[in-house]
């Protein structure tokens, strides 16, 4: 299957690599960016149907980045691709809807195979962003002003999360607790979801605070 | 030399003493006018009260500029508020003993208490309080005014001192703290770019790039531990900094949630060693190398610990086996550190790996 992927660095060397690999794999490489500015520019021509995006950009940053790109094209993808892992950075652009985070120091297979299952919609996760995850909707829960019922985690996701924060494999999952693949796929799929939905709501109350909604 | 923001403080401090000038200037020609009867010389008075009302006026222009604030200035302000006290026997009667500039002199001390600190504070105050006595025969309430006088003039000084050190200080470490963010921010640039570098190397695979991976891996780790240095409450500690500094060991990776998470430093620091036990049990028993996962999770009222590998899970009866040769074996004495604590161990292990999953109260 070949995909429409999008290459946002500002490291040419690294850029170049990514480019080829996708390009070896049968992926059109539609568009490259080295800062934010580029990126947001040239995304709408480009139309890609996955961006592999580096966190560290110039202005604006991967996660400002990020959340234009998916409220300008909700389909697309963006898979956040981050040489130092740095903790809030990569909560921030989860956040803000990205379905994949990758160190960059993943094998090339490991890329390819990001990319693939981030296009599927399918979540890629470090089980260091699910041990995040977890931790941001234990804080949520703890939060005074109650979450919305459907922004929490059901036991089961909360299960499954816990198993990719631990270092199991979606096929390792699914032995365990005798499901299919497919329905381990699915609630990480809604853990995501629903973090992005919550993080969505909050960002309406903080307007709602300010008085952003009046305009 | 002082401190830019010690001059900013003395510069604030003369302009209050502008104010509180102007009010005992108010309060002397008020009082001059109200017993004008006590005086023998009214002509000599008069000029001493517009004497008064013209220095104050030159006083707060000349010391609203620091340059301007020398010695000569300082010194003829003194002189004379004690010219003045020593003039006061000279237009009135001996039975008054109010002086005539009253608190009028307070400009002159404590102008030199705010420049001299508490030694001019001290200076002034014994001048003002020695002409005071000297003007008149002592008795007891004159000795108390000469006795505030001298005090009021060091204390004063004192604290205009520790006003000065204190904003040098906060001047410093406000420095030192923009110094340190500007550091950051270039290693984390400098980071970037060997991090960069270091993965594109080990993705050309070989050799080098076995070496450029366990760089990268360690340098990541370093960083991490960096980030998450934040500053937690006296005697505790960040479980999550101090859990992240496992992952420099090959193969261990290390989930936490994204805030800090503090526990006293005697229990954080036994949770780690724990889980460290348990890292250097996996690379005993699975292998140097073998990938193993740390993960933490943060409750109010507890923290769950779990490190798990996927090793070949530890053979039945081996624990139990330990336990009758009357040796404490790894896990008894990890479930005994846990236990101490007030807190619950559990092991799991198969043919999937080992699985220890630890539950501490905060």
């Amino acid at each position: 299957m070949s995909l429409r992927v999008m290459v946002v660095d500002d490291h040419p060397m690294w850029r170049d690599a990514v480019e080829r690999d996708l390009a070896a794999a049968g992926h059109e490489v539609v568009g490259v960016a080295a800062n934010g500015r580029e990126a947001l520019a040239r995304f709408p021509a480009a139309r890609p149907q996955v961006v592999v995006l580096d966190l560290q950009i110039p202005e604006p940053d991967g996660v400002q980045v990020t959340a234009e790109m998916v409220a300008k094209d909700p389909s697309v993808r963006v898979l956040i691709l981050s040489a130092s892992g740095e903790q809030a950075d990569v909560l921030a652009a989860v956040k803000a809807g990205a379905t994949g985070y990758l160190v960059k120091s993943a094998s090339r297979d490991e890329l390819l195979d990001a990319v693939r299952r981030t296009a599927e919609g399918d979540p890629v996760f470090t089980p260091g962003l699910a041990g995040l995850v977890l931790g941001e909707f234990q804080r949520i829960s703890e939060e005074p002003e109650p979450a919305r019922p459907e922004t929490g985690l059901t036991e089961r996701e909360t299960e499954v999360l816990k198993m990719v924060a631990k270092g199991l494999s979606y096929r390792q999952i699914a032995e365990r607790l005798v499901l299919s693949h497919r329905t381990v796929q699915n609630h990480v799929q809604n853990t995501l979801r629903k973090l992005q939905m919550h993080n969505r709501v909050e960002l309406t109350r903080f307007a709602i605070e300010l008085g952003l909604d009046e305009d | 030399m002082s401190s830019p923001a010690a001059v900013a403080v003395e510069d604030r401090l003369f302009r209050a003493l502008a104010v509180l000038r102007a009010v005992v200037l108010v309060n002397a020609v008020a009082v001059t006018i109200w017993r004008r009867d006590d005086f023998d010389r009214p002509g000599l008075t008069a000029a001493a009260v517009v004497a008064m009302v013209l220095w104050t006026g030159f006083a707060t222009w000349a010391y609203d500029e620091r340059r301007r604030r020398t010695l000569p200035l300082l010194v003829a302000d003194l002189a004379l508020a004690a010219g003045l006290l020593l003039l006061t026997p000279a237009v009135q009667g001996d039975d008054v003993t109010a002086s005539l500039p009253g608190f009028w002199v307070m400009g002159a001390l404590f102008a030199w208490a705010i420049h001299y600190r508490w030694v001019g504070g001290l200076a002034a105050g014994a001048l003002l309080a020695a002409a005071d006595l000297l003007r008149q025969d002592i008795d007891w309430s004159d000795y108390d005014n000469a006795f505030l006088l001298v005090l009021g003039g060091t204390v004063v000084g004192f604290m205009c001192g520790s006003l000065e050190r204190m904003a040098t200080e906060r001047e410093v470490a406000e420095r030192a703290a923009a110094v340190a963010d500007e550091r950051t921010r270039l290693a984390r640039a400098v980071h970037d770019g060997v991090l960069q570098v270091l993965a594109l190397v080990q993705r050309r695979g070989g050799d080098l790039g076995q070496l450029a991976g366990e760089q990268e891996r360690r340098l990541r780790a370093l960083i991490r531990a960096q980030d998450t240095l934040a500053p937690v409450a006296e005697g505790a500690v960040d479980l999550v900094a101090e859990l992240t500094s496992l992952e420099r060991r090959t193969g261990v990776t290390v989930s936490t949630p994204a805030t800090p998470v503090e526990l006293p430093a005697a229990t954080a620091q036994e949770l780690v060693a724990v889980a460290g036990a348990c890292l250097d049990n996996i690379r005993a028993h699975v292998g140097e190398d073998a990938p193993a996962w740390v993960l933490l999770q943060a409750f109010p009222d507890r923290v769950e610990l779990t490190v798990r590998d996927e090793g070949p899970g530890i053979a039945a009866g081996r624990l139990e086996e330990a336990a009758a040769q009357g040796r404490l074996g790894v896990a008894e004495s990890i479930r005994g550190r846990i236990t101490d604590l007030g807190g619950t161990a559990e092991l799991t292990t198969g043919s999937f790996g080992t699985e220890w999953e630890f539950v501490v109260p905060r």
